[in-house]
């Protein structure tokens, strides 16, 4: 969404430098995490209603030179927004900021989110708050990220960086120059899984999803391959009836991608089919046959008890319950065993495995 | 608090996306470090709704020692119940509140690997939860290596009330009263069922991800190589994912089983505890019996002789019985087994299902 508008940066817009240090003309990108994104958009929903936008504070961190920012994390700052004035909470801001930095030490802070695409003195006054010495982001700019949550329109995120302009010296502090800079959206493989499940959820009525077993995702995985090679086997079909255009790169392309499949006996592949399978196949009996090994522990050690709790006093009483317990002891000597035995073959199990790894 | 939660229990857990993403983040970041933290959100009608997420304050571990990655880990797994946190969490939810998150502590999550979460530290934490600060909290158990392998793998629990009472009590040790009250390790732990929900303005967004179709009719590329580089080209959807295609299943079997066996292990070192304490307690038996028939002898030849009789309950004072050992460590192994039972079995459903498939890819029409 971010690479809609296509940047040429030939050096770095200037931000405020530091008086005295070479002003850095390196390129400056943004990455922002998902994690970010997904909290500006909850914010934006819990806003009060009277207000159009709502601001807060974005944390990441920031590479040595200073020329690539992540966004990892942020977190909301009550703001209010009037014709005339705005006020931002910055006792909140700072409380909150130690809040964060104490479960975060790594992070820092590097700018700050608004929820609408506009920029007006106000987003100026905030930016020169967020950048100034002390407690901004100084000497490094701060970066501004809008992310737009008109309902109806799509939604837009852009990034800027500002640079302060030849004004008087008393505007000098609600006015700067925004400039655009580059950004994109990035996730780790980890949470590839967790936003799978989360846009599995976006075409559905209720926005909600249950969490899906491994069995049907594989399930659903396969539907779309064999979805995938249909539309393909068409095509080619197509082709050869000069119903389609034919494209030589996707030939080419196909082929590549046919030629990947490994030419193997079919000899081997029954035999290690077959190997392979039957491990698998019996270390999921062992574990299942230590399941039931452990649920029938469990039931002896109380069901034994049974004899001994006759709370019977006297002599008599006494005398059955060591019967009970010698019975106990022999049942728990033959539970071990049966526990160990469980164990071994259970390793035995997993280095057939480790074999045909 | 108890009553309330009778009324209506706890019936399902609603995470929003937001604290999806916090969690997995969170957590692999500190993996493989346990990661905690805390849950806010509101209880709707028996529905939990989890709505928001913060970390607790990592603790700083002196590098020092080699076993720093346990201590840091045995930390993070204690914070959920260490005083610091609490007065932390309730900090940050009053910050919260300002900004109209709904700033009711509802639970703690932590992060485990292949399911291995079942412990003493687990119980403790939601014991205090339960107990401390709200009846109606859950545990968020994130599995970080079974979600990079497959799909995700998140699970909500709660402790029992069963089991609360029998904790409450501190009665792990008489078995009698495990007998009585007929417990059993598969009671331990509820779990809840859990569904993801997102906002409208998440939704929308979604639908911009990973990128628009584009709008005018393409051209075929020239050759390989534009193909290859054409922006156009669409990125693999977040949906389905294909990497639940992948066939390296092994190294994950193997883990669960090297748990598997760690749990064994530890079962049979409980056992022998147990048989230890049942022997020693057969010998002091033994002889408060022999103690008692001697008396008796005693005071049938006091009673033929018209002397008082001796008291026949001295024995009490005289012979220490030894203390069972608590039983809770052999229920939660168990319960861990069965979870770990349960895995492989899950594990063996996948790669049953991919090696048929690749045995047919490879020997077609057989």
């Amino acid at each position: 969404m971010a690479d809609k508008d296509s940047f040429l940066h030939l050096a770095r817009p200037l931000g405020p430098a530091p008086i005295g240090a070479q002003p850095s003309t390196a390129p400056l990108s943004v990455v922002v995490q998902p994690q970010a994104i997904f909290s500006i958009l909850d914010h934006s929903t819990r806003r009060p209603s009277d207000q159009d936008r709502v601001i807060g504070t974005l944390l990441g961190t920031r590479s040595e030179d200073g020329t690539e920012v992540e966004i990892r994390n942020c977190y909301a700052v009550p703001h209010t927004e009037t014709a005339e004035q705005v006020e931002v909470d910055m006792d909140y801001q700072k409380q909150m900021l130690a809040l964060h930095l104490r479960a975060n030490p790594r992070e820092v802070l590097v700018g700050w989110y608004a929820t609408s695409s506009e920029l007006n003195t106000f987003s100026a006054l905030i930016q020169n708050f967020y950048g100034q010495q002390g407690d901004g982001t100084w000497p490094h700019p701060a970066v501004h990220l809008t992310v737009s949550t008109e309902p109806g329109k799509e939604i837009e995120s852009r990034t800027y960086i500002s640079a302060p302009i030849g004004v008087t010296a008393e505007r000098a502090a609600d006015s700067c120059l925004f400039i655009p800079v580059p950004h994109e959206l990035k996730y780790g493989e980890a949470e590839k899984s967790g936003l799978e499940l989360i846009s599995s959820a976006k075409d559905r009525e209720d926005r909600s999803q249950a969490i899906i077993t491994d069995l049907e995702g594989l399930e659903r995985a396969v539907q779309h391959v064999l979805d995938m090679l249909e539309r393909v086997s068409n095509y080619v079909n197509n082709v050869l009836d000069e119903e389609a255009t034919p494209s030589s790169a996707l030939g080419q392309f196909l082929m590549n991608a046919l030629s990947l499949a490994p030419k193997v006996d079919a000899a081997d592949i029954e035999r290690d089919f077959n190997a392979h399978i039957q491990d698998v196949l019996m270390v999921s009996y062992l574990a299942n046959t230590i399941r039931t090994q452990i649920d029938l522990s469990n039931r002896l050690a109380t069901a034994a008890l049974t004899m001994g709790t006759g709370d019977v006093p006297a002599a008599d009483g006494d005398n059955k319950r060591e019967g009970g317990d010698r019975e106990n002891n022999q049942r728990g000597g033959d539970r071990g065993g049966r526990g160990g035995r469980g164990g071994r073959g259970g390793r035995g199990g997993r280095q057939h495995q480790r074999e045909e790894a | 608090m108890a009553d309330s939660s009778k009324e209506s229990p706890l019936v399902a857990v609603q995470v929003e996306a937001l604290v999806v993403v916090k969690l997995m983040r969170h957590s692999t970041q500190s993996f493989p470090t346990t990661a905690t933290g805390s849950l806010v959100g509101m209880d709707v009608n028996g529905t939990l709704q989890i709505t928001n997420s913060f970390p607790f304050p990592t603790v700083d571990v002196p590098v020092t020692d080699g076993h720093q990655q346990d201590n840091a880990s045995s930390l993070a797994a204690a914070a959920p119940r260490a005083k610091a946190n609490v007065i932390y969490q309730n900090e940050m939810i009053k910050f919260l509140r300002e900004v109209n998150v709904d700033a009711n502590n509802v639970g703690w999550y932590t992060s485990t690997s292949m399911g291995n979460f079942i412990n003493a530290n687990t119980i403790e934490n939601q014991f205090f939860y339960q107990k401390e600060m709200n009846e109606r909290t859950v545990a968020l158990v994130y599995d970080v290596s079974r979600s990079s392998q497959g799909s995700l793998n998140l699970r909500a629990f709660r402790l029992s009330p069963s089991f609360v009472a029998a904790y409450k009590e501190g009665k792990f040790s008489t078995e009698s009263s495990l007998q009585k009250s007929g417990f059993r390790y598969q009671d331990i732990l509820v779990e809840l069922p859990l569904t993801i929900h997102n906002s409208h303005l998440l939704t929308s967004y979604l639908h911009q991800l990973p990128s628009d179709a584009p709008k005018e009719e393409l051209t075929f590329p020239p050759n390989l190589a534009a193909l290859q580089q054409d922006p156009n080209t669409p990125q693999p959807p977040l949906f389905p994912n294909f990497d639940s295609l992948d066939l390296s299943i092994d190294p994950f079997l193997e883990k669960t089983c090297d748990l598997l066996l760690e749990s064994i292990e530890n079962h049979h070192t409980e056992l022998n505890n147990h048989q230890y304490y049942q022997r020693s307690m057969a010998r002091e038996q033994a002889k408060i019996t022999a103690w008692q028939q001697k008396r008796k002898a005693e005071n049938a030849a006091r009673t033929a002789s018209k002397q008082p009789l001796l008291p026949e309950d001295e024995w009490q004072r005289l012979f220490k019985l030894p203390v069972e050992p608590s039983r809770l460590e052999v229920l939660l192994n168990s319960r861990q087994v069965e979870q770990y039972a349960r895995q492989v079995d899950g594990f063996t459903a996948g790669v049953t299902a991919k090696m048929f498939a690749v045995k047919s890819n490879l020997l077609p029409g057989e």
